[in-house]
């Protein structure tokens, strides 16, 4: 069995389904990612695993043991919260010993295993601040070390970043990770940000709406999203009706819906050679969107279809708006849905 | 440039004006703030009997040796602590139920708080006399199937007085820590849970610590709610109880003969009493909120 | 577990508010019979009303406490609308001062305060030592922390000072600003520190008892004289109090309330 496992979990809080019969496996050491756009459910699933909410219906099990009715304090699990979490009223050494201080375990062995823990997330020199002298970020670390030290089975991480700002986020998305491969734990982590999730997930399971819409590695998620909502939730898929797609570039995708990603359609003045499994299909600029390192043109074609396309930037732009462009993509990187 | 220092010119000249709408602020807090209380410390020197004496102290002398004053001080001081803190135990026993608790009860309760907290003085008195008191519907209905305790309980001695002091203390003290409540965050008991700590663990390691500045303010405020406290015990007991505000009040005012000057030095004697409760109260404050420092 | 501390504190809410409505709940039935000497009180009757609203001495000490209520709120009012504009937007160095100046009367209270002014005024016979001249400045400066808090904390949320600028560029004088700009936006806070000053006046014994001749009774004053004839009279005069104080609580909280409301409404814009 996998180190964690839930089974046909159900919630509801009064009549409102929040999570409908989740099944899902978690591989020990791994980070898995719960990503959703916000009331989608990840955040309780989570919560019901801390045992900080009751499931309704369903079993939880965490190496090899049922927890479903276990008390929080019994499961062997460590938190990080959005944030706030840390007692004011104790320093970062006394927060971060507290778990250690209830399970009493001698002086030295505590004292030993804070400083260490501290090193690791690399605030030693803060040991005796409160946490209204640090700044948010500070605080979240201190509150993964708090959550780390007493070794737990699992790491919970509740969307921890989303109170910071994105400079310092995407330093924390990177040490997070290191930490985590460095200590080998097992970590779900619960965000909103589809960037946050590709960057630090060994899998991700995309949520919507109490369910789980699609699971996979980042690559295949972001590759081959397997619903209209995927693909609307990752990256930033053109989604145009399959019939309209068909009819401008002569192809035959199957389904309701085509998504395709900007990056895969290249742009040219002239038509490239045509080549079996290759769509092509000429159009107009109708607009351009920088985003420093990309531009992303938007391209018009006959019957109303209108597609992004990403072009890498080096030093000046190729089209203007209104130049006539001939697109081309891969057929086998086109979805159909 | 020019431009600019000729406004600031203009304005710095036209300030001084304003200070004439400060002073009916002045005239007001001086004369009937600082000029009295000026005024009672200096004659708290003086002797009733020998007018031409200024500086003495034996008004203070008398007070501290007389049995009657030390009574005062002593009776004031007992009912003022012990309803401060039954008070403050059942504040935070019934600002945790509302903090807990949400929905129809809690707002129940609150407005319950809110419309007893003007509740005190001379109806509360003579709401406990019509229920308590000698002739009370509770007295009589005690004495109707023979309730012991309620028989014997006599409302007009420093039980009673204890009690009524106690049920004013009760909204006022509540409604103060509520807020305070509601600074605790779930984040904080939940974290605690998962570190393996009992409820038990974070209201003795989390909780009270967070709540300790909240609590002690709240006790300053209510020990001089109890300590000031005159019209219940007056309308009581008339001055027939030794109590500091109700000695103060028979020294300039009353029937018997009145003794302004040794009221004034009893009145400074309470006003000390003050002063050092907000003094240990600062104290405190400064050593339980260190970490609330920026 | 959760579910048995929602228990217990439906519990302790439940004692405290039984506790705290006994003495009220009993008074006002006390005041509605002819006889309550078994568990069942009998006869009902509105005779105790319908004698103190007959009574001119009770009708005469309902104005008094309007007046000597409403005189003292007003005066404190503009004197420290006044005093807080000059301070905080010329003197911000006189802000200290005035704050301490303003929260003293919290450690005074009744009491000494009532005997302190006797004591500098009673002797003399200028108009600063009418007796009702002694109460009014008397009331003012029991009032004057809560005054004063209401005030300023409507002050800081507003942002006075940019809310001034903006006037006097558009050509107002500040002090013409301050009364047509800021005191209208801050008049819900002005309304609820006042009524709080009238829901403490109005329950003022001991400063009216010592300052105050014979012919000036408020409510309470005519209260304690009414208790020592007949209690029945009393309980009646006890319900009209108790009404009037719940009455000011009422509006104060349904004022709060619909100020935090306004607020999160414009916070969500």
């Amino acid at each position: 069995m996998a180190y964690i496992r839930f089974e046909k979990i159900n919630k509801l809080f009064g009549t409102n389904h929040v999570l409908k019969d989740i099944d899902l496996d978690v591989e020990k050491g791994q980070l898995v990612t719960l990503l959703g756009p916000s009331g989608c459910g990840k955040s309780t699933l989570l919560r019901c695993l801390a045992g900080l909410e009751q499931v309704t219906d369903g079993h939880i099990y965490l190496d090899g043991q049922e927890i479903t009715d276990v008390v929080p304090r019994r499961r062997g699990i460590g938190m990080v919260f959005q944030q706030y979490s840390l007692f004011p009223n104790m320093n970062v050494r006394d927060n971060v010993a507290y778990g250690l201080k209830l399970k009493k375990l001698p002086k030295a062995e505590i004292n030993q295993k804070v400083e260490q823990m501290l090193d690791i997330v690399g605030l030693s020199e803060k040991i005796s601040q409160y946490p209204a002298q640090l700044s948010g970020g500070q605080q979240q670390r201190v509150a993964l070390a708090r959550a780390m030290v007493t070794a737990p089975k699992v790491l919970l991480l509740d969307e921890p970043l989303s109170a910071i700002d994105a400079l310092l986020r995407k330093n924390l998305q990177i040490e997070i990770r290191r930490i985590q491969q460095q200590l080998g734990i097992t970590t779900i982590f619960v965000t909103h940000d589809q960037d946050e999730a590709m960057v630090m997930s060994d899998m991700i399971h995309l949520f919507h709406d109490g369910k789980i819409e699609q699971s996979g590695t980042p690559e295949q998620i972001y590759t081959r999203p397997a619903t209209k909502f995927a693909a609307t939730f990752i990256g930033n898929y053109n989604l145009p009706a399959a019939a309209d797609f068909n009819r401008a570039f002569h192809a035959d995708i199957p389904g309701q819906d085509v998504a395709v990603r900007p990056e895969i359609i290249t742009l040219g003045k002239q038509a490239p050679q045509a080549a079996d499994g290759l769509l092509i299909a000429e159009g107009k600029i109708t607009s351009h969107i920088s985003h420093g390192n990309l531009i992303r043109f938007a391209v018009g074609f006959d019957g109303g279809l209108t597609l992004n396309a990403d072009v890498v930037y080096e030093n000046k732009l190729d089209f203007g708006e209104g130049d006539r462009v001939f697109a081309a993509m891969k057929k086998d990187l086109v979805i159909g849905l | 440039m020019e431009h600019k220092k000729m406004k600031l010119m203009t304005s710095r000249n036209t300030r001084y004006y304003y200070l004439l709408a400060l002073l009916p602020f002045v005239f007001l807090v001086v004369m009937y703030e600082l000029l009295p209380l000026i005024m009672l410390v200096v004659d708290s020197f003086g002797l009733d009997k020998k007018p031409d004496v200024r500086f003495s102290l034996e008004n203070y002398q008398k007070i501290f040796t007389t049995l009657s004053y030390q009574r005062a001080i002593e009776n004031s001081l007992k009912i003022t602590l012990i309803s401060t803190v039954v008070g403050i135990v059942i504040a935070f026993l019934g600002a945790r139920a509302a903090y807990t608790s949400r929905g129809k009860f809690r707002s129940v309760f609150l407005t319950v708080l809110n419309m007893t907290s003007n509740f005190a003085g001379v109806p509360l008195a003579f709401a406990y006399m019509i229920i308590l008191g000698n002739a009370g519907v509770v007295k009589q209905i005690a004495n109707m199937y023979g309730i012991g305790f309620l028989q014997n309980f006599d409302l007009y001695t420093s039980k009673g007085l204890t009690m009524m002091y106690i049920y004013f203390q009760i909204p006022l003290s509540t409604l103060l820590l509520i807020p305070a409540f509601n600074g605790i965050r779930q984040e904080w008991n939940e974290a605690n849970m998962l570190l393996g700590g009992t409820n038990a663990h974070f209201w003795l390691h989390v909780g009270i610590p967070v709540l300790l500045p909240s609590l002690f303010s709240t006790l300053s405020v209510l020990f001089a709610n109890a300590l000031c406290a005159y019209a219940t015990a007056y309308a009581l007991l008339m001055n027939n109880f030794s109590l500091l505000p109700v000695n103060i009040s028979a020294s300039f005012v009353g029937d018997i003969k009145t003794k302004p000057k040794l009221g004034a030095a009893l009145s400074v004697v309470m006003m000390l009493i003050m002063c050092v409760v907000i003094l240990i109260n600062n104290f405190i404050t400064k050593k339980t909120t260190k970490w609330e420092s920026r | 577990m959760r579910k048995g501390s929602k228990v217990s504190s439906n519990i302790i809410m439940t004692l405290v508010i039984v506790w705290l409505l006994i003495p009220l709940l009993a008074t006002i039935i006390y005041s509605l019979f002819e006889d309550w000497t078994g568990i069942i009180p009998r006869g009902f009757t509105l005779a105790n009303y319908q004698k103190i609203f007959t009574d001119t001495a009770f009708l005469t000490s309902m104005y008094q406490t309007l007046l000597v209520c409403v005189i003292p709120i007003v005066i404190t009012i503009l004197v420290v609308l006044l005093g807080l504009f000059v301070v905080t937007v010329y003197f911000p160095k006189l802000e200290k001062y005035m704050q301490i100046l303003c929260m003293i009367p919290y450690t005074i209270q009744g009491v000494i305060l009532s005997v302190s002014i006797l004591i500098l005024y009673a002797k003399g016979n200028t108009l600063l030592s009418g007796r009702m001249t002694m109460l009014i400045g008397a009331y003012c400066i029991i009032i004057l922390p809560h005054i004063y808090n209401g005030i300023r904390n409507g002050m800081r949320a507003i942002n006075m000072n940019m809310l001034l600028e903006a006037a006097e560029m558009l050509g107002e004088s500040k002090l013409k600003a301050f009364f047509k700009v800021i005191v209208p936006n801050i008049l819900t806070g002005i309304t609820v520190s006042s009524l709080l000053a009238v829901g403490l006046l109005f329950g003022d014994y001991v400063i009216i008892r010592n300052l105050s001749s014979s012919n000036v009774n408020n409510m309470q004053k005519f209260l304690y004289q009414a208790m020592k004839r007949s209690s029945a009279e009393a309980s009646a005069v006890f319900v009209v109090i108790m009404l009037i104080t719940f009455a000011i609580t009422a509006i104060v909280l349904t004022l709060q309330s619909r100020s935090t409301l306004e607020k999160i409404r414009n916070g969500g814009k």
